[in-house]
C-alpha cells in the first residue's frame, strides 16, 4: 500500500482519497474497498467554516460546537457516532459513507456488491427501508447529509456544482451505484443557503453513538419553503415531496414486515419538526 | 483437619454431588455490620495499575518469537468437511505450522454452526495468519440445518434430556382458580461481549505447557488442558493476573488455547491465539434465546395457586440446558408448580454461561407475568409478592432469606408510583415496575490461601485465584486484614498464576467470595493464631500488634494455610433482592428510557461496599442493554450472524445510564462458612428485565412480551395495548 | 517498509513501519506502550483511544503514517489527578477499557474542568465499558479535583 500526500488539487492523480479514514480504513481492512493507493486529501479540502461555506474537510466535531450554523446541521452532528469520530471524520466523508446493511457489510453478493438478489428483503431486515426499497432495502446511515439535504445546501466539487441530493442515486439494475461521485473528483465545500429554521429529531436505539432508525431533518428557507429530508429510510437521503403532504409521503412508504415499526416513528417525528419549525 | 464428605457441589443453579476433602471450619463468624476493615469501603488494590494501563493482560502478554494464530471458521451452519488441503496456506509467507480438524480439541470436521472451528494457521503476524487461513483449500459437504427451536423439539433434537418437574396438581389448580393468565414471553440471543477478546497464549518450557489466557478459571482451565492432552496436572501452568471480563464465557479453555498449544508444540515457538471481535459475536457464547410458555392461577385473595411453564431454550449446536424454570420453581410459596425445560439443539452458535444463565430470562417471563395476575386480581404487584412468600425452597429451609427485608426497603421506592405516574405528559408516560431476585451464590469447597507474614510486620496472601473485575482481590486482602488485625496497606495479595499458590474457585456462578474469602481468613486465622503464640513465648500479650511480635523473624516467616469449609447441609443457600425501576415511554415513538432503579440485595455479609455497589452498577447496565437494545441477529437463510460488531450490536453507552439507588440488607449468614457471604457478581442482573417491563406496564397499560424492548416491540405492544382499550369500552349509545 | 516520526508521550520516535499499520498496533508492539488497548480494531469501542494533539481519536483505524501531530497515550498521563479519581472512585473494574476512558476524559478536562453531568455523558460516549463503571467514572469526572 502506498500513501500519498498531494498539497494541492493540481496533485491529484488517482487512488482512493482518505481523509479522517473512518470509513476508508474499516472497508479496506474487511476487504470491501480496493485501495493500494491512498491519497491523503487533508492538505487539499479546506476547513472551516466562512460565512456560509463550509470547507469539506471541517470535522463534525467542529461543526457540532460552531454557533454560526444552522440548527439542523449543528445537531445532525452533535448526535453522530461517538465523540472521537466525530473528532475524526470531515464533513465531506460523510456524506460519502456506506450503508450499515449487515448483508453489505458482510459481503454478501447481493444487489450493491453486483448481485442479483438483496438478502436484506428476503431475510433479516429489521433496520432497513421503508421507501424506494424495492430494488435495494439498505438504509442511508447519514444524519449529516438528511440535514444538508433540508437546508438546500450545494456542494462544490474539482468537477462541478451541484445541489447535495444531487450527490445521490438510487441503485438500478444497470448502475448499482449509490453516489454519483465520479472517479477521482474530490468534494471540497458545501455552502448554505439561508435559512429561517432548521430542525434534526433523531431516534436511535441508545442514547448516543448509533445510527438513525429514522432522522427527520426540517427547514425553512429564507423564501418560506420548507423542505423535510430523512435518515434510515431509504437507500440515499430521502428528500421528502415538497408539493404533497408529508403524511402522503409517508403513506405511499413501502415497509418490508419487519421495519413497518419505522413508519408511525417516522410521521411523529416529521409531525414533530415541523411544529419546531413554528 | 482434613476429612472426607460427601457433598453437593453448586455452580449456577447445576448441582453435583462430590466426594471432598474438606477442612473444619472452627472459626466464629464476625458480628454483623462495618469492622475494622471488612464491611468499610476499600479502594481496589490493583486500581491504580489497570488505570494507569499498566496491569499486563493476557492481550499484552509478549513472548519472544512469539506466533500469531487465525482460525477458519465455518460459513455454513451445517457441514462437514468433505476435503481439506492446508498446503496453499503452508506456502504463504511467514506461515510456520497449520492444523486441520481433529489435530486440536476444538477443530472438528462436522461444523455444528455458523462460525465453528475447523482449522488453524500460525504465523509471524496476525495478517499473515488470516491471509492464509484464507488461503486454505475446504470442500464442505452442507447438511440440513435446524434454525428453529420449536421444530427442534417437535423433533425431539435436544442436547440433553428434558427438565420435568411437577409438585402438586397443576391442572386442577388452574381449573379451581378464580383468575388465570397466559402468556408467552421469548428473549433474545446475547453476548458477552468482555471488552477483552477470548485469548490465551501457549508455550512450551520443556515439557511443561505455560498457558497464559484471558479466563475465569484458572484450574478448570488447567485440569481440562491436562486431560485434553494427556499430561500430568502440574505440567500445566496456567497464568491470569488481569483480565478484561468474562460475564461467563470464560470459564473454560475452548479451541484457541488447544490450536495455541498444538501450534507451539508444532512449531517450538510460543503462540497466540486471540479471537477478534467479529468472531467474538459468532464464536465466543451468547445466552441462549428462550420462549416461555407460562400460565398461572391464583384465587381472588391473591394465593397463586398453580404455576405452570413451558420453557424452549435455544440452547445451539451444544451448550447445556440453562435453568430457565428455576424462578418458576423457586420464587413463591405454591403447591401446584409444574415446569417442562427443552434444550433445543439447533445449528446455531453454542450457548455459554452468561451472568445468571438462565435465570434473567426466567425472571422476565415470571415476573411479568406475577404482574399480569396482579393487574388481572387487581392486587398491588409488591402485594402480591409479600402474600407468596416461600419460606423454605420446596421443603428445604434456606440457610438466609431476608427477601421480606427486601420488600420493606423496597416499599418507599414503590410508593413513588403515584407521584412518578403524575408526571406523565403528552406523549411521555412515567410509570413505576418491580421485580423480584432469586438466584444462587454460596459457593463452596475446595478453595485454599496461604497466608506469609515475615518480619516487616507485612502480610501476603497467596492463592492461585483470579479476579475477574470484580475486585475479589481486594476483598480477599480486607478479608485478611480484619482477621490479623492489620492496617489494609499492610496486607498484599498475590494471585493469578497456577504455579504459585493453592487451589482456588472458580470466579462464576457469584462464588469467588463465598468460596476464597473463608478460606483466605482461615489461612490469616491460623497465622494469627501462630503469631499470638509468639507473642505469649515473648512475654507480650496474645492481642498485641503483628509487627511488634513479629520483628525478630529475621529471615524466618509465619504461614499460615486455610480452607474453605463444607456448606450447611440440609440448606438452601440462595440469595434474594429486589428492583423498583422508573421508566418514561414515549408512546408516539416508541422510545424508552430507564429514569431510575433502586436495588435491594440481600447476599449476606458485605465485605467491601465500594466494590459492592460497583457490581450492583454493572449488572444493572448490562440488564438495560439486555432489555432494550442488545440483539444478536441470525440470517435465516443461511444460519450465520448478522450482528458481528460493536455499533450493530448495541450495549449501553454512559449516555444510557440510569439513576442507580443502591442497597444491601448486609446481614450475615450465620449458617454459611466463617464470613456469612454469599456471592454478588450475577444477583443485580436477574430482575431488571421485569422491573424495566412492569414499568412499561404501569406507565402506558402495555405488555412487551420479548426482549429486547425495541422500538417496534414497544410499538406494536402499545398498537396492542389500543385496540384491547377499544375493544373493551363500552359501545356508544 | 516505511519510515515513520511519530512523537508519541513528548518522545520523538523513527520507525520502520509498513504503510496501513494502524497507530494502535504500532503504539503496543513497536514502541511497547500496551496500555493503550484494543478491544475491537475497528473503531466502535473507544478502548484504543489516544489525543492526538490533545483531540481524543480511535488509534485503531488511525493510519500510523497519516498521524498529524503529537500523540498523548495513557502512559503520558499517569500522573494525571484523573488516576487517582478513577481509583478514588471505584471507576475500574476489569480495566481493560480504562486506559482509553482517562484519556477522553483528561481530554475533557482540560477543555471544560467543571463539565456538568450532561456535558460528561456526551463526551464520553465513545468509551465502551462492558462492566458498566459508567456511574462511578461520571463521579471520578465530576470530582477529579478533590
Amino acid at each position: 500500500m502506498e500513501l500519498l500526500r498531494p498539497s494541492s488539487v493540481e496533485e491529484l492523480d488517482g487512488g482512493v482519497f482518505l481523509h479522517g479514514g473512518t470509513e476508508v480504513v474499516p472497508l479496506v481492512r474487511e476487504g470491501l474497498l480496493r485501495a493500494d493507493r491512498l491519497v491523503d486529501v487533508r492538505g487539499v479540502v479546506p476547513r472551516g467554516v466562512d460565512g456560509a461555506v463550509i470547507g469539506a474537510g471541517t470535522t463534525l466535531g467542529q461543526l457540532e460546537v460552531e454557533p454560526a450554523i444552522p440548527d439542523a446541521l449543528r445537531e445532525a452532528c452533535r448526535l453522530a457516532a461517538s465523540p472521537q469520530l466525530r473528532n475524526m471524520s470531515s464533513v465531506g466523508g460523510n456524506l460519502l459513507q456506506s450503508t450499515r446493511c449487515w448483508y453489505w457489510r458482510l459481503g454478501y453478493p447481493c444487489r450493491l456488491h453486483g448481485g442479483d438478489i438483496c438478502h436484506a428483503r428476503e431475510g433479516e431486515h429489521r433496520e432497513h427501508a421503508i421507501l424506494a426499497n424495492g430494488f435495494c432495502a439498505s438504509a442511508h446511515p447519514s444524519d449529516v447529509a438528511a440535514a444538508l439535504v433540508s437546508l438546500g445546501s450545494r456542494l462544490r466539487t474539482t468537477r462541478r456544482e451541484l445541489a447535495v441530493e444531487e450527490l445521490y442515486r438510487l441503485p438500478d439494475e444497470s448502475d448499482r451505484r449509490t453516489m454519483t461521485l465520479e472517479n477521482g473528483e474530490l468534494i471540497l465545500e458545501l455552502e448554505l443557503a439561508p435559512v429561517e429554521a432548521s430542525v434534526y429529531l433523531k431516534a436511535m436505539d441508545r442514547k448516543r453513538w448509533s445510527f438513525p432508525q429514522v432522522g427527520v431533518a426540517a427547514a425553512r428557507l429564507s423564501d418560506g419553503t420548507v423542505r423535510l429530508a430523512l435518515a434510515g429510510v431509504a437507500p440515499i437521503p430521502w428528500l421528502l415531496d415538497g408539493e404533497a403532504a408529508p403524511g402522503e409521503a409517508l403513506d405511499a412508504a413501502t415497509p418490508l414486515p419487519r421495519t413497518e415499526w419505522k413508519v408511525p416513528l417516522a410521521r411523529a417525528l416529521v409531525r414533530r419538526a415541523l411544529a419546531a419549525l413554528g | 483437619m482434613a476429612r472426607l464428605i460427601r457433598t453437593e457441589k453448586e455452580v449456577e443453579g447445576r448441582y453435583e454431588e462430590v466426594w471432598l476433602v474438606v477442612e473444619e471450619d472452627p472459626l466464629t463468624q464476625w458480628p454483623a455490620g462495618p469492622l475494622s476493615v471488612v464491611g468499610r469501603p476499600a479502594e481496589r488494590k490493583d486500581a491504580p495499575e489497570r488505570v494507569r494501563g499498566e496491569a499486563r493482560f493476557t492481550a499484552d502478554v509478549r513472548l519472544p518469537g512469539m506466533l500469531h494464530a487465525a482460525v477458519l471458521r465455518s460459513p455454513h451452519a451445517h457441514a462437514r468437511v468433505e476435503r481439506i488441503d492446508l498446503a496453499p496456506a503452508l506456502a504463504l509467507p511467514g506461515v510456520r505450522a497449520a492444523i486441520g480438524p481433529g489435530e486440536a480439541s476444538g477443530l472438528e470436521e462436522e461444523a455444528g454452526y455458523a462460525g465453528a472451528a475447523v482449522a488453524a494457521v500460525a504465523a509471524d503476524t496476525f495478517a499473515q495468519a488470516r491471509a492464509a487461513v484464507a488461503a486454505i483449500d475446504v470442500e464442505w459437504e452442507a447438511l440440513e440445518a435446524m434454525l428453529d427451536p420449536d421444530e427442534a423439539v417437535r423433533r425431539g433434537l435436544f442436547t440433553a434430556e428434558p427438565r420435568r418437574d411437577e409438585r402438586g396438581d397443576v391442572e386442577r389448580a388452574l381449573a379451581e382458580a378464580d383468575a388465570v393468565v397466559e402468556a408467552t414471553y421469548r428473549t433474545q440471543s446475547v453476548l458477552h461481549n468482555a471488552m477483552e477478546t477470548h485469548q490465551a497464549v501457549c508455550e512450551w518450557v520443556g515439557d511443561t505447557l505455560h498457558v497464559y489466557i484471558s479466563t475465569q478459571f484458572i484450574w478448570g482451565v488447567r485440569q481440562e488442558i491436562a486431560d485434553a492432552l494427556g499430561l500430568p496436572q502440574d505440567k500445566v501452568r496456567v497464568v491470569c493476573e488481569f483480565m478484561g471480563g468474562g460475564f461467563g464465557s470464560k470459564n473454560s479453555p475452548d479451541e484457541y488455547t488447544f490450536v495455541a498449544a498444538e501450534l507451539a508444540k508444532r512449531t517450538g515457538r510460543p503462540v497466540r491465539c486471540a479471537l477478534t471481535r467479529p468472531e467474538e459475536h459468532t464464536s465466543a457464547g451468547n445466552r441462549n434465546p428462550t420462549i416461555q410458555r407460562l400460565r398461572a392461577g391464583a384465587r381472588s385473595d391473591g394465593t397463586i395457586v398453580a404455576l405452570d411453564g413451558e420453557f424452549t431454550n435455544a440452547v445451539g449446536w451444544s451448550g447445556w440446558n440453562a435453568p430457565t424454570e428455576g424462578p418458576m420453581r423457586m420464587l413463591y410459596a405454591c403447591d401446584n408448580v409444574r415446569t417442562v425445560t427443552y434444550g433445543a439443539q439447533v445449528n446455531t452458535p453454542p450457548m455459554k454461561a452468561f451472568r445468571a444463565p438462565g435465570f434473567v430470562e426466567g425472571t422476565f417471563g415470571l415476573e411479568c407475568l406475577i404482574d399480569e395476575l396482579a393487574a388481572k386480581l387487581d392486587v398491588d404487584p409488591l402485594e402480591l409478592r409479600r402474600l407468596n412468600y416461600a419460606d423454605s425452597n420446596e421443603g428445604t429451609p434456606f440457610s438466609s432469606k431476608n427477601l421480606e427485608e427486601c420488600y420493606r426497603r423496597a416499599a418507599p421506592h414503590w410508593e413513588r408510583r403515584h407521584e412518578v405516574r403524575a408526571r406523565s405528559d403528552g406523549p411521555w408516560k412515567h410509570g413505576v415496575g418491580m421485580a423480584s431476585q432469586i438466584w444462587y451464590g454460596g459457593g463452596g469447597p475446595p478453595s485454599y490461601a496461604w497466608v506469609r507474614i515475615g518480619s516487616d510486620g507485612r502480610a501476603t496472601v497467596i492463592t492461585a485465584m483470579q479476579d475477574i473485575g470484580t475486585g475479589t482481590r481486594t476483598a480477599m486482602a480486607q478479608i485478611a486484614a480484619e482477621e490479623l488485625r492489620l492496617p489494609l496497606d499492610r496486607v498484599d495479595v498475590v494471585l493469578g498464576d497456577s504455579a504459585r499458590g493453592p487451589y482456588a474457585s472458580i470466579s462464576a456462578g457469584s462464588s469467588t467470595t463465598p468460596s476464597m474469602g473463608p478460606a483466605v481468613r482461615a489461612a490469616a486465622a491460623d497465622a494469627r493464631e501462630q503469631i499470638e503464640d509468639i507473642a505469649e513465648q515473648r512475654g507480650l500479650p496474645r492481642d498485641a500488634p503483628v509487627e511488634e511480635v513479629v520483628d525478630l523473624l529475621e529471615d524466618a516467616q509465619i504461614l499460615g494455610r486455610g480452607a474453605r469449609g463444607p456448606n450447611p447441609t440440609g440448606m438452601s443457600v440462595l440469595t434474594f433482592g429486589v428492583h423498583v425501576v422508573e421508566v418514561a415511554v414515549d408512546v408516539e415513538t416508541g422510545e424508552v428510557v430507564v429514569e431510575r432503579v433502586a436495588a435491594i440485595h440481600d447476599v449476606g455479609r458485605i465485605v467491601n461496599p465500594l466494590g459492592a455497589s460497583s457490581q450492583v452498577e454493572g449488572g444493572i447496565i448490562q440488564g438495560v442493554g439486555h432489555t432494550l437494545s442488545e440483539q444478536r441477529l441470525l440470517d435465516p437463510a443461511t444460519g450465520r450472524v448478522l450482528t458481528t460488531s460493536l455499533d450493530a450490536y448495541r450495549m449501553p453507552t454512559i449516555a444510557d445510564v440510569p439513576e442507580i439507588l443502591c442497597e444491601f440488607v448486609d446481614r450475615p449468614d450465620e449458617h454459611l462458612t466463617n464470613l456469612g457471604s454469599k456471592g454478588l457478581g450475577e444477583p443485580p442482573i436477574v430482575p431488571v428485565a421485569a422491573a424495566i417491563a412492569n414499568a412499561i406496564r404501569d406507565a402506558t397499560g402495555a405488555d412487551v412480551r420479548e426482549l429486547p424492548i425495541s422500538r417496534e416491540e414497544m410499538l406494536r405492544a402499545l398498537e396492542a395495548a389500543r385496540r384491547k382499550e377499544r375493544r373493551g369500552a363500552p359501545a356508544a349509545v | 517498509m516505511s519510515e515513520l516520526r511519530l512523537t508519541v508521550n513528548g518522545e520523538e520516535h523513527v520507525l520502520d513501519v509498513p504503510v496501513g499499520a494502524g497507530l494502535a498496533h504500532v503504539l503496543r508492539d513497536e514502541l511497547g506502550l500496551t496500555g493503550t488497548k484494543i478491544a475491537c480494531n475497528e473503531g466502535h469501542c473507544g478502548a484504543c483511544t489516544v489525543q492526538v494533539d490533545g483531540v481524543p481519536r480511535l488509534s485503531c483505524i488511525t493510519l500510523a503514517h497519516a498521524v498529524e501531530g503529537a500523540v498523548t497515550t495513557i502512559e503520558g498521563l499517569r500522573q494525571h489527578p484523573l488516576v487517582d479519581a478513577f481509583t478514588r472512585c471505584d471507576a475500574v473494574q476489569c480495566g481493560f477499557c480504562t486506559p482509553g476512558q482517562v484519556v477522553s476524559a483528561a481530554a475533557l478536562v482540560a477543555a471544560n474542568p467543571s463539565p456538568s453531568r450532561e456535558e460528561i455523558r456526551h463526551a464520553m460516549a465513545g468509551n465502551i465499558c462492558r462492566c458498566g463503571t459508567y456511574p462511578k467514572i461520571e463521579e471520578a469526572i465530576l470530582t477529579w479535583r478533590d
